[in-house]
Order: structure tokens, then C-alpha cells, then sequence
């Protein structure tokens, strides 16, 4: 019964080790932010897709700038 | 070996250090006060020094495990030649002095059984430091 006892006693201050382990490495790997491949890859997709419209943004600017200077000049 | 540390964890060397690392940190905290309940210092109904004991045995030949692991890993990919990282690597080599000596002392040399507190407060100092200047800034400055 006593031997019981203590393997029941260290079992349990195992699984609280372990519960350390695990809320550690959560806690730490948060602090990473997306590390998985498919993440990473839709955060590089979106900041491409903005960039892109902003370019077009830039460039339907300089046309219609482009396009006041004609009519005002012709 | 350079290689391989690079291999085992896909690239991200620095995040699984900081993580083992942090681990085992957290792990130096637990094993004080599993030890401070093996002494009698800290009683609790639910758990006996005995086991306490037996379960800090257990755990610390665990840590020293993952500690020799993190420390070839920081060896190996990283080097000694940073400045910056000099405190650092006296913390660690001190670290696995003291643990190798703690090892020592508990398997072999029993007389020297009395400074086993004042060296498990040691090696949770040097740990704490050692993690520190290393995961410590990492994680708060980010990767740089």
C-alpha cells in the first residue's frame, strides 16, 4: 500500500512537470507568431496582393493626372 | 554537426534553443521546490518528501539531458566568437561545472552530501542567468 502510495505521489509530480513542459512551450512558441509554411506563405500571398494594389492605385493616379494636363492643354 | 542541429530543427536552431531552453529553466524552478519538500522545508499533505525526492531525480536527469543537448546545440551552430555572447557561455560552461559536480557528489562522492542545497541553489542561479542572456533577450529584444 505504502509503496502504492509513493508511485502514485511521483506519477502525480511527473504530470505536473509535464504540465509545466507543455504551458512553457506554448507560452514560448506564442511568442514566435505564425511559423508553419502555409501561414507564412498567406502572409507573404497578402503582402504581395497589397503591394500590388497599391501599385495600381499609384499608376491610375499619374493617368488621370495625365489625362487633366491633356484636356486642360488641348 | 553544424548540419545536423540545422536538419533536426528544420532551420528555426535559435526558436528550439530558446524553447528548450526555457523549458529546462522552468523545469531548475520546479525541482527547487520539489527538493525544498524532499528536505521537510516545505510540507504538504498531498505529497510526501519520498517521492518528492524520487520525482526530482527523475526530472533532473531529464533536464541534464536536454541541457547537454541545448548546450552542443549552442556549441556547434553558434560558436564562441560573439562578444556580446561571453557572459553567456562562462554562465553555461559554469552551469554544466556545477551540474556535473552535483552528479558527481550525489552518485559518488556522499561525504560532500551536505553542500547539496547550496549546490542545487547554484545550478538555479546559473540557470536562470544562462537563460537569461541568451532565450531571455531573445524573446523580449526578438530576433535580430
Amino acid at each position: 500500500m505504502r509503496g502504492d502510495s509513493h508511485a502514485l505521489q511521483m506519477l502525480g509530480s511527473l504530470f505536473v512537470a509535464a504540465a509545466i513542459v507543455a504551458t512553457v512551450i506554448a507560452i514560448v512558441t506564442s511568442e514566435f507568431g505564425p511559423t508553419s509554411v502555409a501561414e507564412l506563405d498567406a502572409r507573404d500571398e497578402r503582402r504581395d496582393q497589397r503591394l500590388d494594389r497599391a501599385e495600381e492605385r499609384r499608376e491610375q493616379r499619374i493617368e488621370l493626372r495625365e489625362e487633366r494636363r491633356e484636356q486642360r492643354g488641348g | 554537426m553544424e548540419e545536423l542541429v540545422e536538419d533536426l530543427t528544420r532551420g528555426n536552431v535559435t526558436e528550439v534553443k530558446v524553447v528548450l531552453a526555457s523549458v529546462v529553466a522552468a523545469l531548475a524552478v520546479y525541482q527547487v521546490v520539489l527538493m525544498s519538500i524532499g528536505y521537510g522545508k516545505l510540507r504538504l499533505p498531498f505529497l510526501g518528501s519520498g517521492p518528492a525526492s524520487s520525482a526530482h531525480r527523475a526530472i533532473g536527469d531529464t533536464i541534464v539531458v536536454v541541457t547537454v543537448v541545448v548546450a552542443l546545440m549552442c556549441l556547434t551552430y553558434f560558436g564562441l566568437e560573439e562578444d556580446e555572447a561571453v557572459l553567456h557561455a562562462v554562465s553555461g560552461f559554469a552551469l554544466l561545472g556545477v551540474v556535473a559536480f552535483k552528479v558527481a557528489v550525489i552518485r559518488w562522492w556522499h561525504g560532500l552530501g551536505r553542500y547539496l542545497p547550496a549546490l542545487g541553489i547554484t545550478v538555479l542561479l546559473l540557470f536562470a542567468f544562462t537563460w537569461a542572456t541568451s532565450a531571455g533577450d531573445f524573446l523580449v529584444g526578438g530576433a535580430e
